[in-house]
């Protein structure tokens, strides 16, 4: 029975976009955990005819496993007494599965298994401080049934800070390789740059890319320059990935586009785009401004993003920028933690919901379907929640109705506030609906394609075995919530929609070379300011080998 | 004579967890400790533990035992109780058994430190790694502790002393604060004390908290108007350090003070900034916190009965040991909290952990372990919940790690004696 070595997945619609198949019905063959050619007869075999087959999904940015994760699953015991997850039954002999609490920000093991049960089978933590890199691999150690890695927090660093303030380039560049492999990273992640010293430090912010931290040279466009650059000439699998200044601010487009601009020509990343594209000024009110941000977006192959999305209702915000936590904190009321990272970062959580009779929530949610429905290229465009911050990765499926069924967003707009959405092209009327295969792309292909994972996003022959089986249902949310199938690493782990294996998955991270000299340089820094050994702060026995680097 | 020596050793004698201790080991025994301080030289000591397996009074073998004790939370009601001096490796181990068994879940800290974390819950918290209060903190104001008695290098290490990025000049940059409750009185460093009798102590925190957001309160007694002039001056300092105990002191604290010291650090964080500094005791408690949460969604007392976790935080483990059938405790006897082991005599008890066989209560079974730190390498976490790998530095008895991850082989198989 399926489980074994090979298997055959019959007839089902594939949908495999970075290998030109649109719906075609064929069989995919698995072998060891490879997709392969085919397989002889008699090998094991599931019965997709009538069904959708993807490659396993891709969450290209989404907070799951991290010490701010933990320490917001800490402020939410309400949450997971709300949701508690009796532990899956799983196959005999597959080992007992473990219980969790769900809620926003679940705990670890319900988290690799409701990734799984969405058909998603990578994701990636995108911020994690180096100093709590240890306990991201710990966490990750109990997330099962996701090949899995972490983009380290770089930009608000005091070191770099030191280096570009120097003008030395290349040693911020020896830096950033040293930290991606003392921390089993993958990629570069900036959250505000400067933005979070700036708040630590008593400025509070930093609100334009040219504003310089207090006393010194340093602006966020040195900074941006510096990491982008540094991770190109790293030829990294994944470039810089940017939360950049001024996340949630009216009128913040300006920013975004300038940040933008400052980079073209390079290849980044610009994430949960949706936070960072608005119009109007603080404190005189807000309006769209997805359109010109995309039409930057479309004209800029070199650059990519995801959406960050905001579904309506529960969520928890999350992140390294503690000033926009604070602001949030002082206009809600709701409870804050603020936890200052030494020498390098930052943390805030504040609890909130999306509310559709609530303006801003309207407009943002509204901004977020204006950048897919107006993206000319899927590839550069991926699906994501910024899960917890927009909603959760549960929503997933919701999201990808509104994606495809107009008459879904037209309904939701009729019960939502729109005050706010003058301008807006969604309000406008936005004919556009996906399909099945772009939803494949922002989903799997896009994402993998963008993180550098060759193995990943497609079921071409050497591609990691990791396939997703949706039975067609004419309820598109429910088709994407419950697959019928899904495949990691060759290994059948849902079986007619129930979890039934749980294998752990692999981690993904980087090791790049550098010039060994940076070390004593560094060293020397920790002496001084530090309050970890230098000997002690690099994560030992990342599991697995690092993935390969460079064309 | 051999002497090895182990650089950057990790010191769990309290929460500071200070990586810069030096272990030299000679034949077997640590022979020196530098940089340890009295705390840690104890902590230390020579390394001995003893290593005895023990069923019914009797010396067995570690298989055996390790089946009695899969058998023993087999026969529940039962709680897998999380004491100090363990990894967080093995401690995720030991929740994993607590989730088969559907047993309780419990560590120290429901007995010790839930005022803060529930506090936490309930309001958030500011605060920083310790490093932050190092390198930016140049106002610091001890809340009735002075961390030279339990915690004696956080003024040396982090708090006070050392040079910072913006403290460049160390303890001469710094203002020092003490807020006296009681006989619980700060530093005698401290430039400016407010002394405050522990009845006025919430009323304290309120007047402060209503002075930083910028309330003038008419009418106020002496004590009261001197902490609101120390809000005052709070709020003046570029990054203020609120320093205070989480662990039970001598004076029992006031039942709001938790919950007053952390709103009182969030506002200051209105026209400053401000981080509220918790003082952990040693052997990796704040892991415990941390893999208990990451696995279940709740800090401690968990009740795995239903089938999944809940949170059982008005019933800490003093008051639902009685009400058990058998305890797993996994960790340092020694370290339990008396309210906690005094309900103990009655239950089935198995104990894993360092000088398990010495328990100070009864135990049907007890398989002595190593120290995390000293004896077993793994993760330890900082009272900051900075996690640091606490290295292995003597050989000891059986890992606690090995012998959890037996007792789960041993459950899966249906295990019992």
């Amino acid at each position: 029975m399926p489980g074994l070595d090979r298997l055959r997945i019959v007839g089902g619609a594939v949908h495999d976009p970075a290998n030109g198949v649109d719906g075609e019905a064929r069989d995919v063959c698995i072998e060891d955990g490879r997709i392969v050619a085919s397989l002889p007869p008699g090998a094991p075999a599931v019965d997709a005819r009538g069904m959708v087959v993807m490659p396993g999904g891709v969450d290209i940015h989404a907070h799951f496993a991290s010490s701010s994760c933990n320490h917001a699953r800490r402020l939410l015991p309400e949450e997971h007494g709300a949701d508690p997850a009796r532990a899956p039954a799983l196959l005999e002999g597959e080992g007992p599965a473990r219980s969790g609490t769900g809620g926003t920000v679940p705990t670890t093991f319900t988290t690799g298994y409701r990734y799984a049960g969405l058909g998603y089978t990578t994701a990636f933590d995108a911020a994690v401080a180096p100093l709590t890199a240890r306990h991201t691999h710990a966490e990750l150690d109990d997330t099962p049934l996701v090949d899995a890695g972490c983009f380290v927090l770089v930009g608000n660093d005091e070191y770099l800070h030191r280096q570009i303030a120097a003008g030395e380039q290349e040693r911020a560049r020896h830096y950033v390789a040293w930290l991606l492999g003392a921390t089993g990273a993958y990629a570069v992640k900036i959250v505000n740059p400067g933005g979070i010293e700036a708040w630590k430090a008593g400025q509070r912010n930093l609100t334009d890319i040219d504003q310089a931290l207090s006393g010194t040279t340093v602006t966020p466009r040195a900074i941006l320059e510096t990491l982008t650059n540094a991770a190109n000439d790293l030829k990294l699998p994944h470039p810089v990935h940017i939360h950049g200044n001024n996340l949630g601010q009216a009128g913040n487009s300006t920013t975004t586009l300038a940040t933008m601009q400052a980079l073209a020509g390079r290849r980044a990343h610009f994430t949960h785009l949706q936070f960072h594209c608005y119009g109007g000024e603080a404190g005189k009110g807000w309006a769209s401004a997805a359109a010109k941000v995309m039409e930057y977006v479309n004209a800029h192959p070199e650059h990519s993003v995801d959406v960050g999305q905001v579904m309506f209702g529960p969520a928890t915000t999350l992140t390294a920028d503690g000033p926009v936590e604070y602001l949030l904190y002082a206009t809600s009321g709701r409870k804050w933690v603020n936890i200052d990272i030494e020498l390098e970062t930052g943390c805030g959580i504040v609890p909130y919901t999306y509310k559709e009779k609530a303006a801003v929530a309207t407009l943002q949610w509204a901004v977020g379907l204006e950048l897919f429905l107006l993206a000319n290229d899927p590839w550069r465009v991926v699906l994501s929640t910024d899960h917890p911050n927009g909603g959760s990765f549960l929503s997933y499926p919701a999201l990808i109705r509104l994606l495809m069924d107009r008459s879904a967003r037209d309904e939701q707009l009729k019960r939502a506030n729109p005050k706010l959405l003058a301008g807006s092209a969604l309000a406008d009327g936005l004919a556009r609906e996906y399909s099945l295969n772009e939803i494949a792309i922002v989903t799997r292909a896009g994402p993998a394609r963008l993180l550098g994972l060759a193995h990943k996003g497609h079921l071409g022959v050497g591609a990691d075995a990791d396939v997703t089986v949706y039975a067609r249902d004419p309820d598109i949310a429910r088709m994407f919530a419950t697959p019928r199938y899904v495949v990691k690493g060759g290994q059948l782990v849902v079986q007619e929609g129930q979890l039934r294996r749980a294998p752990p998955g692999r981690r993904l991270h980087v090791r790049p070379e550098f010039d060994q000299r940076v070390l004593k340089d560094v060293r020397r820094h920790f002496d001084a300011y530090a309050t970890v050994a230098f000997d002690n702060y690099a994560v030992r026995n990342v599991p697995g080998e690092p993935v390969a680097i460079g064309p | 004579m051999t002497i090895a020596t182990i650089e950057h050793a990790v010191c769990l004698g309290c929460g500071c967890a200070c990586d810069d201790i030096i272990v030299a080991v000679s034949d077997g025994r640590i022979a020196s400790a530098r940089n340890a301080c009295p705390v840690g030289l104890a902590w230390y000591g020579d390394g001995t533990t003893p290593s005895r397996v023990i069923v019914r009074g009797a010396a067995a073998s570690t298989e055996t035992a390790v089946r009695e004790v899969a058998a023993l939370l087999a026969a529940g009601p039962a709680m897998v109780y999380l004491a100090p001096e363990v990894t967080t490796e093995a401690q995720r181990v030991a929740i994993g058994l607590a989730d088969r068994a559907g047993a309780r879940l419990d560590s120290v800290s429901s007995d010790t430190a839930a005022a803060g974390l529930l506090a936490g819950q309930r309001r958030g918290r500011a605060t920083a790694t310790l490093g932050e209060i190092r390198n930016r903190s140049d106002f610091l104001v001890f809340w009735a502790v002075d961390p030279d008695l339990r915690y004696p290098r956080y003024l040396s290490r982090y708090a006070l002393d050392p040079a910072g990025t913006q403290v460049p000049k160390g303890a001469a940059g710094r203002t020092v604060a003490s807020v006296d409750v009681g006989a619980a009185r700060g530093p005698a460093r401290a430039a400016t004390r407010v002394s405050l009798a522990p009845a006025e102590e919430a009323a304290a925190l309120g007047v402060m908290r209503a002075t930083v957001l910028g309330r003038t309160l008419a009418g106020l007694s002496p004590a009261l108007e001197a902490a609101a002039e120390l809000a005052r001056q709070m709020t003046r300092a570029r990054y203020v350090a609120l320093v205070h105990d989480a662990e039970p002191t001598a004076e029992p604290a006031d039942s709001q003070r938790a919950d007053g010291l952390v709103g009182l650090a969030q506002a200051l964080n209105g026209p400053t900034r401000c981080a509220l500094s918790s003082l952990r005791a040693g052997g990796n408690r704040s892991g415990a916190d941390a893999a208990v949460t990451w696995q279940t969604g709740f800090p401690f007392a968990v009740d795995f009965s239903s089938g999944a976790p809940r949170y059982r935080p008005e019933e800490p483990a003093s008051t639902a040991v009685p009400r058990m059938a058998t305890v797993l405790v996994v960790g340092a006897a020694h370290g339990i909290p008396g309210e906690v082991s005094r309900g103990l005599p009655g239950r089935r008890v198995a104990v894993i952990g360092p000088r398990a066989s010495e328990a100070p209560f009864p135990a049907e079974v007890a398989i002595d372990t190593g120290v995390a730190g000293i004896h077993e390498a793994g993760i330890a976490y900082r009272m900051d919940d900075v996690p640091l790998p606490a290295a292995q530095v003597v050989s000891g008895p059986a890992a606690t790690l090995a012998v959890l991850r037996a007792v789960t082989e041993a459950m899966m198989a249906g295990g019992g004696a």
